[in-house]
């Protein structure tokens, strides 16, 4: 299997797509003769051209609402916002338009739209840092994506890319540069199917990206002291893998959402009423929820260290239920 | 255009009209929700600028009126039993009245929000470029509506980009109670086609032949692909905002059913010799007699079940 970092895996996965069906488009501020402002769809223009691949005006509610046009044209337009914190800039393209132009038309229409939105932590303050994953799993209409892995991040885009509904596709930006190994061709991720990336019977933790890295980190740490903790990454948030939660809860009877979001009524909150309706009896320790206390994201990294949890944090808080 | 095109112009506004006073009626006496903004008075002008459009073209539209339905031909017993929420209704009761959709007439929706379909455009022109070349969509829009910021977006955009967009701005001198001089910088909102580098065209909305001549124009110039233009047609709401509205922030209400285009419309095709009366009256006759089928029809429909709230959503 070749390794690939996770950004040459979403490369691959639009080269691949492309290839396959002349529908799909890919436009965004830069993407095209700049390769896009990560550098993540270097090399795209010179493969497809400018009528597939494209830069566009600094006109974010056009950029999404056009892909909404589009798609339901019968064109699969993948859109590139810079920052993912941009889904609230083109609020109403994006949770009005994509979420619900279909449902409101009595499913006349149908909206095979991606749009690609780097999400976390990167020293451009609050509104360039966000993870916004919990405002599209609020919304009806839109599935969303949250690949932690180079291999994940390729087969969800292509699975992304050849469903019929509109995906919210959060790339996370620390870890673009991050290597795996990635199977060849035709491996798409399912959407709805999360994975036990370790196994353990200490405490379930539910984390995913960046925070998946640190919940890893925090579990190598943790084993050395005879604690083993079970981690799974949903790998989609819509649809939303319930069954492997409250599977591990049932052998674990203690769960930790780690995210790297705000707290109230974030991810976490859904996954902790999820538990509340469906597991509790399972449940021996209190559910706990790591995240960031309800305050922007600041600009400076020792101020950004104090707010986004830690693996250390990660670490004390399975310590505490294990204790 | 021709004699036949301005007949149809007068007949399908005579059934807009028709249509949409029973309507109030029937909201009015409680049948139906109250939920049309009615387009008399504008109607004239939707259809015209429809007239110049090919059956393979496509709209997009506001919340005045359903004639732009009518002039592509839509169920009248359908879009009732869109306001019913009975089986017919062409979105299957997620949008009403203000959200019909027939993606085989060309009609393709509408944004709740106002000017949410001047992005949607947009990508409609992308598409119609590159798969079906030739086509073209036209959106209508409500001066109100032209101070929304994705006005902006969509128009230097598509202008950009060549696309084979057509903007056609109804403006009728207000949004709700807010007359257009108070919340409006330019004296004409085709006054800012300049700022997109793309032709501007005011026109009066209540002569359908010079609507008719001025989109003929955009619509040649969209297929040729040299991008969009923004039409301006000045009309009068002939009405309230909405049905219940009694207007106290109006001045000219009372003269307003003056400047009524249908009546002129009329007279026109008569005085030349296009209609005589007894045709006139065979053609308000019809408009009744269709009305009041589609009423029937809505009536004898079944609401829609409960469970198609959950549906649509998804592919
Ligand atoms: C974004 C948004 N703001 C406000 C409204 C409420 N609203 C519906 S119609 C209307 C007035 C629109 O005026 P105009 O565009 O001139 O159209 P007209 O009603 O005059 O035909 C308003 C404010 C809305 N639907 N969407
Ligand atoms: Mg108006």
């Amino acid at each position: 299997m070749p390794t690939l970092t996770y950004s040459q895996a979403i490369n691959d996965a639009l080269a691949e797509e492309m290839r396959r069906d002349e529908n799909v488009i890919l436009y965004g501020q830069d993407v095209a003769v700049w390769g896009g402002i990560f550098k993540v769809t270097a090399g795209l223009l010179e493969k497809f051209g400018p009528e597939r691949v494209f830069d566009t005006p600094i006109s974010e509610s056009v950029m999404v609402g056009a892909g909404v046009g589009a798609a339901s044209m019968g064109l699969r337009p993948v859109v590139e916002l810079q920052f993912a914190d941009f889904v609230i800039t083109a609020g109403d393209e994006i949770f009005f338009k994509a979420g619900m132009w279909r449902y409101m038309h009595g499913g006349a229409h149908t909206i095979p739209l991606v749009v690609r939105a780097p999400s976390g932590g990167s020293g451009f303050g609050p509104e360039h840092s966000a993870c916004p994953e919990a405002f599209i799993m609020h919304a009806p209409g839109l599935l969303c994506a949250v690949p932690s892995t180079p291999a994940d991040a390729k087969g969800l885009l292509k699975q992304a890319i050849r469903l019929d509904n509109p995906v919210i596709y959060f790339e996370h930006k620390l870890l673009y540069q991050m290597r795996g190994e990635v199977p060849d061709g035709e491996a798409l991720t399912p959407f709805g199917q999360a994975v036990v990336r370790r196994e353990g019977e200490a405490v379930t933790i539910v984390a995913w990206q960046d925070m998946l890295r640190r919940a890893l980190a925090a579990a190598e740490r943790l084993s050395q002291e005879g604690i083993e903790v079970e981690i799974i990454d949903p790998r989609t948030l819509n649809p939303f893998d319930r069954a492997t939660i409250i599977e591990s809860v049932k052998k674990t009877g203690a769960c930790i959402v780690v995210e790297e979001a705000y707290r109230t009524l974030g991810v976490g909150a859904e996954i902790g009423a999820l538990l509340l309706e469906e597991a509790l009896p399972y449940l021996d320790k209190p559910f706990k929820r790591l995240a960031i206390p309800d305050v922007p994201i600041p600009t400076s990294q020792h101020l950004v260290d104090a707010i986004v949890p830690s693996v250390d944090d990660i670490y004390r808080a399975v310590k505490e239920l294990a204790d | 255009m021709n004699q036949e095109q301005l007949v149809r112009i007068y007949k399908n506004s005579v059934l807009a009209r028709r249509f949409e006073a029973r309507i109030v009626e029937l909201a009015m006496a409680g049948e139906l929700p109250p939920s049309l903004h009615v387009g008399a008075g504008q109607e004239v002008a939707q259809i015209a600028a429809i007239e110049a459009l090919r059956p393979a073209d496509y709209i997009l539209y506001g919340h005045r009126g359903v004639a732009y339905m009518i002039a592509r031909g839509v169920s009248l017993a359908d879009m009732l039993a869109d306001m019913a929420g009975k089986e017919g209704a062409t979105s299957r009761g997620k949008g009403g009245v203000m959200h019909v959709v027939d993606v085989q007439k060309g009609i393709l929706g509408e944004s709740g929000t106002l000017g949410g379909s001047f992005v949607v455009s947009v990508g409609v022109g992308m598409a119609l470029k590159r798969k079906q070349p030739d086509t073209v969509v036209t959106y209508f829009f409500g001066d109100g509506t032209a101070n929304r910021g994705p006005f902006h977006e969509a128009l230097n955009w598509a202008a950009v980009q060549k696309l084979p967009c057509v903007y056609f701005c109804e403006n009728n001198g207000f949004a709700i109670s807010m007359p257009t001089s108070r919340s409006t910088a330019v004296e004409n909102i085709a006054d800012r086609a300049a700022g997109y580098n793309v032709p501007g065209v005011v026109v009066d909305g209540s002569d359908p032949v010079a609507v008719y001549e001025v989109m003929e124009q955009a619509v040649a110039r969209a297929r040729a692909g040299h991008g969009p233009t923004l039409i301006e047609a000045k009309v009068t709401r002939l009405q309230g905002h909405y049905v219940a509205d009694q207007q106290e922030y109006r001045t000219d209400r009372n003269v307003v059913a003056e400047k009524d285009p249908l009546p002129k419309l009329q007279h026109t095709l008569c005085d030349r010799g296009m209609l005589t009366q007894a045709e006139v009256d065979g053609i308000q006759a019809d408009a009744d007699r269709q009305v009041e089928a589609a009423v029937a029809a809505m009536r004898a429909a079944p609401l829609l079940a409960p469970e198609v709230a959950l549906q649509d959503v998804y592919a």
